[in-house]
């Protein structure tokens, strides 16, 4: 290694306190004007199943368990041969060959925030360091269009930027589409009253009486920043393509069904859109899953009917739209579920086991890939980390897992520090 | 306990002592010596076999300093581990059939033939067989290529000369590094150096130590070598020197403004001059207090023609409580002050927190206190027993008359957070707080750029190992006859933390069982060195953290001091004297190294005077520029020579949008309930919230001040623009409500008033005549006045000049 390597990394580090990611805000400026890194059409999209979903219910059954671990699902076939998959999931079955399932999983973070926190960004929680969501380092690497938002947060935001800063934080809706009630966006949907008209009108008073710093509009970052943050919040606010993207009522009947008419249906039926029109990455939430009672009336009644059909019609519209190469899609909660089954028809959390779904980019479809034990207790073999899935998933994205920031905490930070990308994933 | 200050390293102030390095005392670089004809001298493994290592870059991250190795050769990341990197050389390669050090061929050695290409190396070539480097590596394995026991201690390493001014030709200059050891011998070190600029586009310097002028203005060349760390300014001054210079005559106002001016004469910047009232006062009244004027106020001041106002201003604003919560603010900042890292209750200890350091700052505490009472704080007072302890701690809960936790004498919440559980995260935190160094690279290596190394951490995190919260064995059988009465399950030995449903029966009056911050006896006495300041020795029953305590108390420590004044002063400008602020170390030397030492002198000879040290900085000319640059210091973000503008804290916004909407006769009173506060108690219960999070709050989970973020995001012009929260404040606002109220009954009134009072509500300032008929313009076109006002005030909250400090 060369100094001048050395200093190249210090130089960053000094520059932290200007922006967190060891990015200067005149850089991000300049880089913004450019047009941004825009030449990946990549993106793409997060299910998250808060709660934790008992991974023998849903997609790592196990049909000759002892009846105590079984539960009450069977598992039907797919259209891949020798892959089975819950029985409440048939429209998913079909569609096997879209995606890949990633058995085993462990870690041994079993309470909801910490493993949350793990699986959302790829790195074991430490109290020293805010790891960012992959949301976060997305909206790094590949900025949308100016008049859109990079990420996007369906409902609340799960975790933060992190190390990364309050630059790369998701446009967070604020609450969830629901079908028949207009859709209120934090920040894009305007107030009660408030018409575009109106909207634009108060611009121009602005846009006149905001001449303080004329002439010194260039002196420095904070004024330059201010200057093109607030052009580009008005673009994104009166914007044709941002307002259309996020208004569902633009949805023909026949999608709107497809997807659902709950809010997990209308949430990926406006992921679809989102990505559609450039977001690049967006997350969706589905909770529910935290069945420490009454596990198979919940999974089966409601969350696994919603999940089917809203997965299922994601991925045909991806496919129709030709976006699956593009678009990588991540569904995984933070745990797996208890083998047994406890006294209330229920499951608790476990850490040592969980599957996820991979799906669209490079992911080679109709895998199963890892295994877990006849009970379903842990992996057969050394399974897979949270760090391997979340370095598959942006390497699938196209993000080095390896890409170094600077951070806040006076070092430079690997994005995921210990994982390795699945192969097997992706041949 | 004995304490030896003796040791204390000077390296801080290493380019105060221009002092040649006497031919006669010192030894030739080793690139001379080894070549000259007919000597027979062997290179030092310590001195100049790991220098040299690492000056080529073979203990980098990159390479085989890497936790991984390369090609199955490790070393110690950044060296200093000599014991270590001696085995590594020594032990055989990894292909088992040639020898990283060949004793018997010396010149085969991997650690040879690699680096000079003679064998493929991924590296690449380090250096040219034959060269001297070849011949230092051969030498030192011929005569056995011995390690060493135990490293010496460098005193102390010079640049020579003590300062690069460039002149107008900017010819490169070649600098010459001195090494001075314990035993007092000298040596050039230049070849075994590594080198690096602090600021690119000032100057470059290659590996031989010269260095070349990029452009105008003012940096650092640093020197690295052994554990050594020096640093020299480099300046280049703005070429127009003669239109540029401050005008003589113009004899600086104050101390501060004099080591200021001295600088920029210096550099060839001629300064901004004061700003106008307006802007004083705005910018006076958010950094002093986090708070905007009232309309009223910026009117009388505006009107007030008496000499002196301006420091008259600074003493009332100093004697407000919205200068203790803007600045306990702050201080929560330093400290950590987290809701969500709270060992038990997280809201109301955070807020218990903030309160003590609050009341503390309202009696101006002297700041060296005020730390040892959170440093040195306790569960219990001198003689209590665990039952009064509780029923002390219970109180503070009571609804009915509770306790103030402000009373309290000291303050153990700091302690008993879950991010401090290892000794490791106390040290680093407290390193932090209260010195502003950074040591999180040294838990693991030498610090590439501080003089740390791995072991001088360690020792200082042994100092916080005795630090417990829990249970003592004394008091445990008490503490599980208490929880059982309340019905609070315990689960091992180191009690539980309270619910809310425990925490019931302390709020009804009653006494509940709290755990607290133990001082463990040490099995035996420690002696430790105090991040080689001193070797301190601690009887087992002795707190540790009192020599710690001591040590900073210290007027000659480098670091308690000086840190916090030179964070007071990063909270008045955009910048530290030393930047980032919570990063003293050597190799990221002072922009005004008088001005700080000054400051922190004078800071310490008036006891820590919290006060003081605000009035110093308020009241010069430095602080009170005008943003507007010249040719001269547009460029300038780092010297002091104007304001730079910045954007206000996200407190501060939350708080300013409710003033500048607020009912008439309600003004007084959103400002003053501080329950009600951003900056005040609901500092807390605001923490983590979305609009929190776009304005960069920082959650105070990480140690770095650069957690608080406050520089311009889309987020936050999407938010100002069009969150329902500003959205809602505006539609309730009691304002906008009296005009229209006004308006209906048919009272009359004059809209050009509503205009004035919108600009003085919001920028602090009366807008100028084109403002003003610009506005009456859009009121006009609205349906009523008061909706126009109302799309005023939106237009004004998101102008820069209302989001910016300027």
């Amino acid at each position: 290694m060369s100094s001048s390597r050395i200093h190249l990394s210090r130089r960053q580090m000094l520059k932290i306190g200007v922006l967190g990611g060891g990015f200067s805000l005149g850089k991000f400026l300049q880089l913004q004007a450019d047009g941004g890194k825009q030449d990946s059409e990549r993106s793409a999209i997060l299910v998250f199943l808060g709660g934790g979903p008992s991974h023998q219910d849903t997609f790592d059954l196990k049909p000759g368990a002892p009846d105590e671990y079984r539960g009450e699902f069977s598992p039907i076939a797919t259209a891949t041969p020798g892959i089975e998959i819950c029985e409440h999931l048939p429209l998913l079955a079909q569609r096997s060959k879209k995606y890949s399932l990633i058995r085993g999983i462990s870690h041994n973070l079993a309470a909801h925030s910490l493993g949350t926190s793990y699986l959302m960004t790829g790195n074991r929680p430490t109290p020293v360091v805010k790891y960012p969501l992959y949301g976060s380092v997305v909206s790094k690497e590949f900025p949308a269009a100016n008049d859109l938002p990079s990420f996007v947060s369906i409902d609340r935001p799960v975790e933060g930027p992190g190390y990364l800063g309050p630059e790369y934080g998701p446009l967070s809706t604020g609450e969830k589409p629901r079908y028949g009630q207009p859709f209120r966006v934090r920040g894009i949907t305007l107030g009660d009253g408030l018409t575009i008209g109106k909207y634009r009108s108060r611009q121009e008073l602005l846009s006149d009486i905001d001449t303080a710093f004329d002439g010194y509009e260039r002196l420095d970052d904070s004024v330059r920043g201010l200057d093109r943050f607030s052009k580009q919040a008005y673009q994104i606010i009166s914007s044709p393509r941002a307002r259309s993207a996020f208004d569902l009522t633009l949805e023909s009947d026949q999608q709107i069904d497809r997807f659902g008419r709950h809010d997990f249906g209308q949430s990926l039926l406006l992921t679809s859109r989102l990505i559609e029109a450039g977001v690049r990455f967006v997350t969706v939430l589905l909770e529910g899953w935290d069945t420490h009672q009454d596990n198979f009336n919940t999974l089966g009644r409601e969350l696994l009917p919603r999940l089917d059909q809203s997965l299922a019609a994601l991925f045909d519209r991806l496919d129709q739209q030709g976006r699956l190469d593009s678009t990588s899609v991540l569904v995984t909660g933070e745990f797996g579920r208890t083998p047994k089954v406890n006294d209330r028809a229920g499951r608790d959390h476990w850490a040592q086991a969980m599957v996820a779904l991979m799906a669209g980019g490079d992911v080679h479809g109709g895998q199963v890939i890892g295994a877990t034990n006849d009970k379903a207790e842990g992996p057969v073999d050394e399974g897979f980390s949270p760090d391997d899935l979340a370095a598959s998933f942006l390497q699938n994205i196209g993000i080095d897992p390896k890409t170094e920031y600077a951070s806040n905490v006076g070092r430079p930070i690997t994005v995921i520090r210990d994982g390795a990308p699945i192969d097997e994933l992706f041949g | 306990m004995r304490c030896y200050i003796a040791l204390m390293i000077v390296i801080l102030v290493a380019t105060l002592q221009p002092r040649d390095c006497v031919a006669s005392d010192c030894l030739p670089p080793v690139s001379d010596r080894l070549m000259a004809p007919g000597t027979n001298e062997v290179p030092d493994f310590q001195k100049h076999v790991v220098p040299l290592l690492g000056r080529l870059g073979c203990n980098g991250r990159a390479c085989h300093g890497s936790f991984q190795g390369r090609g199955g050769f490790r070393l110690s990341l950044f060296g200093y581990d000599f014991k270590m990197d001696h085995e590594a050389l020594t032990a055989e390669s990894s292909s088992g059939e040639e020898s990283r050090v060949d004793l018997d061929l010396p010149g085969k050695s991997l650690v040879i033939a690699k680096p000079s290409q003679q064998i493929a190396h991924e590296g690449g070539r380090r250096f040219e067989a034959g060269g001297w480097e070849h011949e230092l590596l051969e030498r030192w394995i011929a005569a056995g290529a011995q390690g060493i026991l135990r490293p010496r201690e460098l005193r102390h390493l010079r640049i020579e000369p003590s300062e690069v001014v460039f002149g107008p030709d900017a010819d490169p200059v070649e600098v010459r590094v001195v090494a001075i050891w314990q035993d007092g011998a000298q040596e050039d070190v230049t070849p075994l150096c590594r080198f690096r600029t602090n600021d690119d586009s000032v100057m470059t310097v290659d590996q031989d130590g010269v260095v070349a002028s990029v452009g105008p203005g003012d940096t650092h060349l640093i020197a690295f070598y052994d554990n050594g760390v020096a640093a020299i300014p480099v300046i280049r001054s703005i070429a127009r020197v003669a239109e540029a210079q401050n005008d003589p005559s113009d004899i600086p106002r104050t101390k501060i403004d004099q080591f200021i001016q001295e600088k920029l004469n210096k550099l060839g910047i001629k300064s901004s001059p004061v700003c106008t009232d307006a802007e004083f006062l705005r910018r006076v009244s958010i950094d002093l207090t986090g708070t905007l004027p009232t309309p009223h106020e910026v009117e009388s001041f505006l009107a007030d023609d008496s000499a002196g106002k301006r420091n008259r201003k600074i003493d009332e604003l100093l004697q407000r409580p919205a200068y203790a919560a803007w600045w306990a603010n702050k201080l929560c900042d330093y400290t950590g002050c987290n809701p969500t890292q709270q060992a038990e209750l997280g809201q109301d200890t955070s807020v218990q927190w903030y309160m003590w350091i609050y009341q503390r700052l309202r009696e101006n505490t002297p700041y060296n206190d005020l730390v040892a009472r959170i440093v040195l704080a306790t569960g219990r007072d001198e003689g209590q027993t665990y039952d009064e302890y509780a029923a002390d701690v219970s109180a503070y809960f009571r609804d009915d008359s509770p306790a103030d936790f402000s009373d309290r004498q000291t303050m153990p919440h700091y302690w008993t957070r879950r991010s401090m559980e290892e000794p490791d995260d106390k040290a680093l935190a407290f390193a932090h707080s209260f010195l502003g160094i950074q040591m999180q690279c040294a838990q693991c290596h030498k610090h590439p750029f501080a003089p740390w190394t791995q072991d001088d951490f360690k020792q200082f995190s042994k100092f916080f190992e005795p630090i417990h919260f829990g249970v003592d064995s004394e008091s445990d059988e008490r503490y599980r006859e208490m929880a059982k009465e309340v019905g609070l399950n315990v689960r091992g030995k180191n009690g539980s933390a309270i619910r809310n449903d425990v925490l019931k029966h302390a709020q009804a009056g009653g006494t509940i069982p709290w755990r607290e911050l133990l001082i463990e006896e040490r099995s035996e006495p420690a002696k430790l060195s105090l991040l080689r300041s001193g070797v301190v020795e601690i009887a087992p029953d002795e707190d540790p953290r009192r020599p710690i305590m001591d040590w900073m108390s210290e007027p000659s420590n480098p670091w308690f001091a000086r840190a916090f004044v030179n964070r007071v002063w990063a909270g008045y400008f955009h910048v530290g004297i030393v930047d980032p602020p919570d990063e003293l170390n050597p190799a990221n030397p002072p922009s005004n190294p008088r001005l700080l030492n000054w400051l922190t002198d004078k800071f310490i000879e008036n006891e820590y005077n919290i006060k003081w040290l605000h009035r110093q900085i308020v009241t010069s000319d430095a602080y009170q520029r005008s943003w507007k640059a010249n040719a001269s210091n547009q460029d300038d973000r780092r010297n002091f020579s104007r304001t730079v503008p910045r954007r206000i804290p996200a407190e501060v916004v939350y708080d300013a949008l409710k003033q500048a909407v607020a009912a008439t006769d309600q003004l007084q009173q959103v400002r003053s309930d501080l329950s009600r506060r951003a900056i005040g108690h609901l500092s807390m219960r605001l923490a983590g919230t979305y609009a929190m999070h776009v304005f960069g709050k920082p959650e105070r989970a990480v140690n770095c001040d650069c957690e608080r973020v406050n520089s311009p995001t889309l987020l936050q012009s999407v938010f100002m623009q069009n969150d329902p929260l500003v959205e809602q404040r505006l539609a309730e606002s009691g304002w906008i409500r009296q005009i229209s109220e006004a308006e209906q009954a048919g009272r009359p009134f004059v809209t050009e008033d509503f205009i004035r009072q919108a600009w003085l509500r919001t920028v602090n300032r009366p807008p100028t005549d084109t403002e003003l008929s610009r506005a009456q313009q859009h009121v006009k076109k609205c349906e009523s006045v008061g909706e126009g006002v109302q799309d005023l005030l939106w237009a004004l909250i998101n102008t820069k000049e209302f989001l910016l400090n300027h």
